[in-house]
């Protein structure tokens, strides 16, 4: 039988249900045709009519953008409506036209491919991305030439709203669909951060993207359930599956509008225990996001994305302007700054290591750093820049030696001494916490903690590392268990130890963000956790409903427990007095248990 | 006929990327003398967001900007304060 499950990024959420739709959206073949000299001028103006047409088609697309999903939003198409107006462009085609007798068609394909061959080869990551905008242009005026309409793949027959499949959305086309006929979108290509997820997000229309090679393995025309929050389509469901899809999309609303009327409430246990819910930060993006659902500030802010789709390292300046940002944005909060957490497929282009057989436990994060401090040197100067202005605090990934801490502390001291040197205006001190993500890290968090200002617990990694569990490997996702009674006595020491020295104790891995975890992190004292923008309202409504005293009577039972079911019959058992269990599984497909978004 | 020129440095992070292309190609459409930019040696229409766009202008490079016209000065006057400015973005 085939595999009914697809998985790929959720980058909408909600569940949408419906027939799969597969739109394909290619570049029209263009026959060499020559026009008559006596022709060539009625070709020209045949050339502008047509790029006219397609200008106040975008200019349409854009207001209706506008409207839509906002100023930002509209501002995807700039980029082509100049395209269509740019004058140097439009006199080279003309004189295709004339000089060689080109139909208009021909001689706006060659220009454009000319064009985009150009780009496509450039040095610069953002110009090669700005191909498929080009790209888009051209399919519309060549389309518009040929005589040929495209809108017929926006019409679907029957009166079903349909999962539209392509290959690749673009915002341009995804505006395009009449909101009332399609229910969700669905993609091979495209991440998070594609611009046609955003604008899925601000459509509230739910979307994945990245279903590697799903228009082969299922026909256009068949039932499916599309869940936007969790990345998977369900193929052909059974009618019992459909009822629950249903559901949980019902309940998953309904949780929605609570969460939006419970907003800014203080995140404060039954029993006043206050807790410190900060947001984790992938990406810019996420800042807003964060503040708008009433972050108490940043407690992960991950690096890795000054990286992306560059080949040199970020400067000293642009370091200091992005940590300015953030801490700005919340002016009376703590930021926490992970330093480089490069390795694995994070190496900017300039490190080019080897291949490494075993990447989880080879050059990775602080190790990286310590090596090639250069680096870690001009980050640390940013950092300590950039805390002139908010509360900023630094974080080392993968410690798993205390040596490791006294060097960071050695080479701060000798940074903040050249920045004094040079009279560049900056920081006396920079609070530093140690992630603990390895059991060597926990065993040693005594000696760790007497050295250092905080502790943040990575839980995937310590899940992965203290278990032997690797947890990319899909074969191994039910042994990736981080209620594992080996995990949580961990959890335990750390906290423990955080108490025993008065230094905060943190959790900022992906437990944070899981209910079923936060109750039980609160019964192990646990009072600051840094939640995935996503997951800010569900958690801080959690902690609303929760007893202190309470939590930790359960994980006192926990921490005697001998296998992970136990952990989670206890936990279960517990929360289940406080909250409705099923408002903690909304937008879950059917079949998929609770651990599973762990 | 006037002509002026002015170099400088980009300092967006981002570079020149579509955004700011489009802004200079918008200010320089204000303008009626014939406007070019340059980086490395290659020249460009300043009123092609094309061209613009192909110079894939990066963070501390460096731009040359020439007009010929009547309103050479002030145009590249106004575009290099464009192409220099720090745009709201990371």
């Amino acid at each position: 039988m085939k595999e009914r499950l697809l998985r790929g990024v959720g980058v909408s959420p909600g569940i949408a249900i419906g027939p799969a739709r597969f739109v394909h959206w290619e570049l029209p073949r263009v026959t060499r045709r020559l026009v008559a000299s006596d022709r060539v001028d009625a070709e020209v103006a045949r050339l502008h009519e047509a790029v006219d047409e397609v200008r106040s088609l975008l200019d349409q697309l854009r207001v209706h953008t506008q409207e839509r999903a906002g100023a930002e939003e509209a501002k995807i198409f700039d980029a082509q409506i100049l395209m269509l107006e740019d004058p140097e462009f439009l006199r080279e085609v003309e004189a295709l036209i004339h000089d060689n007798q080109l139909s208009a068609e021909r001689a706006f394909e060659f220009k454009t491919l000319e064009m985009r061959a150009l780009w496509a080869q450039s040095s610069s990551p953002r110009l090669r991305q700005r191909v498929a905008d080009l790209a888009g242009v051209q399919l519309r005026v060549l389309n518009r030439l040929l005589g040929k309409s495209f809108e017929h793949v926006l019409q679907s027959e029957g009166d079903q709203p349909v999962i539209v499949f392509m290959r690749e959305l673009t915002p341009g086309l995804m505006i395009q669909f009449e909101r009332d006929r399609v229910a969700g979108f669905a993609t091979e290509q495209g991440t998070r951060t594609a611009h046609a997820a955003i604008l899925a997000r601000s459509l509230g229309i739910p979307c994945v993207m990245g279903l590697v090679g799903a228009m082969n393995r299922i026909e256009s025309g068949v039932q499916v359930v599309l869940d936007g929050s969790h990345g998977a389509v369900l193929v052909a469901p059974t009618p019992a599956e459909l009822d629950a899809a249903r559901e949980t999309e019902r309940v998953r609303l309904d949780i929605e509008q609570r969460l939006e009327a419970d907003r800014g409430a203080p995140n404060v246990t039954l029993d006043g225990d206050a807790v410190d819910i900060r947001a984790t930060v992938d990406l810019p993006d996420d800042i807003d996001l964060a503040l708008r659902h009433g972050a108490a500030g940043i407690g992960l802010l991950r690096t890795e994305f000054l990286l992306m789709g560059r080949t040199g390292m970020p400067s000293e300046e642009e370091q200091v302007a992005v940590f300015e940002r953030a801490a700005r944005a919340f002016a009376d909060f703590p930021v926490v700054i992970r330093s480089y957490d490069l390795g694995g497929d994070k190496y900017p282009a300039m490190f080019s290591p080897e291949p490494e057989p075993n990447p989880f436990l080879g050059w990775r994060a602080i190790r990286v750093s310590l090596d090639e401090p250069q680096f870690f040197r001009i980050q640390l100067r940013a950092l300590l820049r950039a805390r002139r202005h908010g509360d900023i605090r630094v974080m080392l990934p993968l410690v798993t030696a205390v040596e490791e801490l006294e060097r960071v502390k050695e080479i701060l001291a000798e940074e903040r001494e050249a920045l004094a040197e040079a009279g560049v205006a900056a920081a006396e001190s920079m609070p530093l916490g140690v992630m603990i993500e390895t059991p060597a890290a926990a065993l040693l968090v005594e000696q760790i903690s007497a050295r250092c200002d905080f502790l943040s617990v990575g839980t995937s990694d310590l899940t992965q590392y203290t278990l032997a569990v690797d947890r990319g490997n899909a074969r191994m996702a039910e042994r990736f268990d981080p209620l594992h009674p080996a995990v949580v006595r961990l959890l335990h020491e750390i906290v423990t130890a955080g108490q025993r020295h008065g230094i905060e104790a943190s959790v900022c891995g992906l437990m944070a963000s899981d209910p079923v975890s936060v109750f039980l992190l609160i019964g192990l004292g646990y009072r600051v956790f840094s939640v995935a923008t996503a997951a800010l309202p569900v958690v801080g409504w959690v902690v609303r409903q929760l007893h202190g005293t309470e939590c930790a009577e359960c994980a006192t039972q926990v921490l005697t427990a001998s296998t992970g079911r136990e952990v989670r019959e206890h936990l279960l058992k517990a929360l289940a007095s406080r909250v409705d269990l099923k408002m903690l599984d909304g937008g879950e497909l059917p079949g998929l248990s609770l651990s599973a978004s762990l | 006929m006037a002509v002026a020129e002015r170099t400088v440095r980009v300092e967006n992070r981002l570079g020149i990327h579509a955004r700011p292309a489009a802004e200079i190609v918008k200010v320089a459409a204000r303008f009626s003398c014939m406007i070019q930019l340059a980086k490395d040696a290659q020249w460009v229409n300043g009123k092609s967001i094309m061209g613009v766009m192909t110079l894939a202008a990066e963070q501390g490079s460096e731009l040359t900007i020439r007009a010929e016209g009547d309103d050479a000065q002030a145009a590249v006057d106004a575009l290099a304060e464009c192409a220099g400015k720090k745009w709201e973005e990371w």
